[in-house]
């Protein structure tokens, strides 16, 4: 029997499903007529390895994993780099620095476009949303040790 | 009646007022700003502007402060059609089959539509809020959290509609929901659950990141610019208004859904982040083609654009009739009136009838202002869809992360939003569906905070849900839904096995 | 290869162009107050006003923050953890006393501690009301509490949240009179706290005066007794539970705080512009108008006043113990 793509998605279910009970160790159960803080989680949980379980059974019905195209991951694995790179350096570096940074990154490594045509979009933008934000809305953002 | 109509002239004359239109006029367009711009949403857009109100007399600053509230319910819908990404909870329908539309290049069609329906709703839902305000008032006090638990016992049963795929499918989308709403400080025991103690998390996970990333970002991991040909999404200008078919299908969803958002919005607590979410799951179990919904149906966008604003009209009802706040912006609009010595209460209407009729029926012009404020600018909007996607992308991500971190100033959202996008682009591999999930999200807390209050108030007796009339009919609504698809199902199923029969009598199914 | 040329050079550019210096006078560029509450709470009415007034004499821009969440905890502990130079201090509350005391009480490590924090000035402290709603019998405090020890577990209580400003007022007063009885029902804030007592969801509360004088003046809840050490000036008739003989005081109080470590020349300056701002006549108009009163104290006598008050709260948490 080769593997279904719904093998795979209800294994997760199932694992995820699992994961919530280990990890609601000490919450109290409650009663029926006065569930505590674990009995809701717990019923989902439950539903969720049930269903979970009924998926990966009927995984006959959907198709083969291999069959999954994957080909867009060469994209999606550098845009999560450089959209995390970003985030861990949002709120130390500062809102101008770091979003022109993640426009240029992207513009530059993922779509190879032009240096100066790139340049210029990211830093026009970045500063128009900056001034709309932090200057017009007054809406605090992030500010870097330079001063913005 | 005719007292009613007396006052409101005493309201228009107030409004029509040179100054009072200024105001107005300044309230709505910050609003459409707020709201087009994602994160910045109403609650900080008007904190922020409290401030300047200082040296405006009540009405004036009411008047303005509301036109950001309502003004914002208007744009809310544009970031969400454009780019995919749902500036707030209730825009999370729209970017589903409003984002479907645009692909197709109807997205001026599907601004428009946002926009007439916006009116139309929330012009109902004034006529309903003028005459009908002190009676509707005391219906909300009586939807306690008993009426809570049997509204979204509903609500849990729509979740089936929501998604096209297979019931098991969207059953463990709402379960996932679920699960993730239940995150966060148990607000009945205090114990924290599945925070890993990060106080960021305390609160559970907003609905925000999460519909952020699902969606924006989801669709962008899923989208490399070489799969995208630009002519596609791009409108022509003559294109931009809704043909005759569209507004043809878009009629009936407005109506319906400016009826049941301003209901729902009466109801104070939490209940109107639902009420886009319950149109969009009505829409598509009346329609005739359900098959169309998430593949850019007209009645997708109209139904839950004209609920979420009968929503906020619905949602004055009991802040100015009596004085108590239906979500956190009446809230902000009620410290806003204090600050300027009026106490909203069940006198604000005796002992300010200027500023509550000038209130009124400035949202009357505001709406109307709001309207000619955003048609044109449907084709302004649309450029951006000009932009190659290649350069588009970058600054969609760039405004996922400002509008998911502006929203409570917190970087684990963001984090937060970019696991959500990853699993997102993971769901899409594996054919599900993400809209029940976010159902589910919103769903969670609301319902078991208001489970778990019922039985404190009836000391674990579950015969409270039969015993209050409202609850009562919603806890019957949704037997009778069970029952209904029950038999459905049952039909369905010989109409399977009919097919089998046929498939094996070597006959192609249809 | 020119891709990279140009990021150096961006850097370099950006680096040549930092103005700052640090050895400026305090405050050399803006001030940012972070609010632990939610707009609409009576934070964001006390400090929005407070960062206005405090730019003209700070000659520097003073930004709001909201970073609401956990009751308050994410914005304390923000601000616990920042760089104590004064650019960042917090507006919070009552609530700030107890965390450190749920915590232990669940065996989490405490985020914050009062010790965190230094109080720059109290700002207002609005007293908490005993309330009922107008379809219960009681007119005295002492009917409601005979009522209730006679007949336990059938009255409801709604407060804003555990362990919250809203909900330790009742196990001060249970301190004092043995234990009411009551079902306690928690909502997500005041709002939803009253709403609940005003549908008769629940039949006692205790909120603060700003909070409830529009439902008493039109009848709706009746207040039963002051948490105040005095009579409030709006509700005169509303006795004292001084009065009444039962020795218990609870406010729902708004101050600024710097985190620890911050240096005295900063507080110094700090606590001075908070003065000047809180007693002009603007602030205290908004006040009044909101239904507050200053009731401003500076930085050491705030101490003074949070070391009693944390804890009597440190207690009270203790008596509320784990529910469940």
């Amino acid at each position: 029997m080769s593997l279904r793509a719904d093998h795979v998605a209800g294994a997760f279910f199932i694992v995820a499903g699992l994961l919530v009970m280990a990890l609601s160790g000490d919450l109290p159960m409650g009663r029926l007529s006065m569930p505590g803080a674990g009995f809701l989680p717990r019923i989902v949980a439950v539903l969720m390895i049930v269903l979970g379980a009924a998926l990966a059974l009927r995984a006959h019905e959907s198709g083969p994993l291999a069959a999954i195209d994957w080909s867009d991951l060469r994209h999606a694995l550098p845009v999560v780099a450089i959209t995390a790179a970003a985030i861990a350096l949002y709120e130390r570096i500062g809102f101008i620095t770091v979003m022109i940074a993640l426009v240029l990154g992207l513009l530059l490594i993922i779509e190879r476009r032009s240096v100066w045509r790139a340049a210029i979009y990211s830093g026009v933008l970045v500063v128009l949303a900056f001034g709309l934000f932090a200057k017009a809305l007054k809406a605090p953002l992030p500010i870097g040790p330079f001063g913005f | 009646m005719e007292s009613t109509l007396q006052s409101l002239w005493l309201g228009f004359s107030v409004a029509l007022q040179p100054g009072m239109l200024w105001y107005a006029f300044v309230g709505c367009l910050v609003g459409t700003l707020v709201g087009v711009l994602p994160g910045i949403g109403p609650l900080s857009g008007i904190s922020i502007l409290l401030p300047i109100t200082f040296g405006m007399n009540a009405t004036q600053a009411v008047i303005m402060l509301a036109g950001i509230y309502y003004g914002s319910q208007y744009g809310g819908s544009t970031t969400a059609i454009l780019m995919r990404i749902p500036g707030e909870a209730s825009s999370v329908m729209t970017c589903i089959d409003g984002g479907a539309m645009a692909k197709k290049g109807r997205a001026g069609a599907a601004l428009c539509i946002a926009a007439v329906g916006s009116f139309i709703a929330g012009t109902f839902g004034l006529v309903l809020l003028t005459v009908l305000a002190p009676p509707l008032a005391s219906l909300a006090l009586s939807f306690g959290p008993p009426e809570y638990t049997a509204l979204l016992v509903l609500g849990l049963i729509f979740l089936a509609y929501m998604s096209s795929t297979s019931l098991m499918r969207t059953l463990l989308m709402a379960c996932l929901g679920l699960m993730l709403g239940m995150i966060g400080i148990d607000n009945m025991t205090g114990h924290f659950r599945y925070s890993f103690d990060l106080p960021e998390l305390g609160d559970g996970i907003g609905i925000v990141p999460v519909a952020v990333g699902l969606f924006g970002l989801g669709e962008i991991l899923s989208t490399p610019s070489k799969n995208v040909t630009a002519e596609v999404i791009s409108p022509k200008l003559r294109e931009l208004l809704p043909n005759r078919e569209e507004w043809r299908q878009s009629v009936m969803p407005i109506a319906r859904g400016s009826v049941l958002g301003f209901i729902i919005g009466i109801i104070p607590g939490s209940a109107h982040i639902i009420s886009s979410f319950l149109s969009y799951a009505l829409e598509k179990k009346v329609s005739r083609r359900p098959e169309e919904f998430g593949k850019g149906a007209v009645a997708g966008v109209a139904g839950p654009e004209s609920a979420n604003n009968a929503a906020s009209t619905g949602a004055f009802v009991p802040m100015l009739a009596l004085g108590i706040p239906t979500g956190p912006i009446t809230a902000v609009l009620i410290g806003a009136l204090m600050v300027h010595g009026v106490a909203a209460g069940p006198q604000l209407i005796s002992e300010h009838p200027q500023v509550f009729w000038g209130f009124v029926a400035s949202m009357y012009v505001g709406n109307l202002m709001l309207l000619l404020l955003n048609l044109p600018l449907v084709g302004l909007f649309v450029t951006v869809l000009r932009i190659p996607y290649a350069y588009l992308y970058p600054l969609i991500i760039m405004f996922c992360i400002i509008g998911v971190y502006e929203v409570s100033h917190s970087i684990v959202d963001v984090w937060i939003m970019l696991i959500m996008g990853i699993l997102g682009y993971g769901l899409r591999k594996f054919g599900f569906d993400p809209a029940p999930l976010v159902l589910g999200l919103v769903i969670a807390p609301i319902f078991e905070q208001s489970l778990r209050q019922s039985l404190i108030m009836s000391n674990g007796d579950y015969l409270i849900f039969l015993q209050r009339p409202i609850a009562l009919g919603l806890v019957a609504v949704s037997v009778v839904l069970l029952a209904m698809s029950a038999i459905s199902f049952v039909l369905h199923r010989k109409d399977w096995r009919a097919k089998l029969a046929e498939a094996e009598a070597g006959e192609p199914s249809a | 290869m020119d891709r990279r040329s140009f990021l150096i050079g961006a850097s370099a550019a950006a680096l040549a162009a930092k103005p700052v210096l640090a050895q400026d006078a305090f405050p050399s560029r803006p001030v940012t107050i972070v609010n632990a509450f939610p707009p609409g709470g009576v934070n964001d009415i006390v400090t929005r006003p407070l960062a206005t007034l405090l730019e003209p004499i700070l000659k520097q821009p003073v930004v709001v923050e909201t970073k609401a969440g956990a009751a308050g905890q994410v914005g304390a502990q923000f601000v616990a953890s920042a760089k104590p130079d004064g650019y960042t201090i917090l507006s919070h509350n009552t609530g700030i006393s107890g965390y450190a005391e749920v915590d232990k009480l669940f065996g989490r490590p405490a985020k914050t501690t009062r010790a965190d924090f230094i109080p720059l000035a109290r700002l207002v402290a609005d007293p908490m009301l005993l309330l009922v709603n107008d379809q219960q019998p009681w007119k005295t405090l002492k009917e409601f509490i005979d009522h209730a020890k006679a007949h336990k577990d059938t009255l409801v209580f709604s407060s804003g949240g555990l362990y919250g400003a809203s909900h330790l007022p009742l196990a001060y007063l249970e301190k004092v009179t043995g234990p009411l009885g009551l079902r306690h029902l928690p909502t997500n804030g005041g709002g939803p706290a009253i709403t609940a007592i005003l549908g008769n969801n629940a039949q006692v509360t205790t909120q603060s005066v700003s909070a409830t004088l529009p439902h008493v003046k039109s009848g709706k809840l009746r207040p039963l007794a002051t948490f105040g050490a005095t009579r409030s000036k709006v509700l005169p008739d509303v006795p004292t539970l001084k009065e009444l003989g039962h020795n218990v005081e609870y406010y729902l109080w708004v101050g600024m705080f710097a985190p620890k470590g911050t240096p005295v020349p900063i507080v110094t300056i700090l606590r001075a512009a908070i003065d000047k701002a809180a007693h002009s006549d603007q602030f205290t108009t908004t006040l009044t108008n909101a239904g507050q009163e200053l009731a401003y104290l500076d930085g050491p006598d705030f101490q003074k006043f949070w070391d009693i008050d944390g804890a009597k709260t440190d207690d009270a948490v203790k008596l509320i113990g784990r529910q469940g």
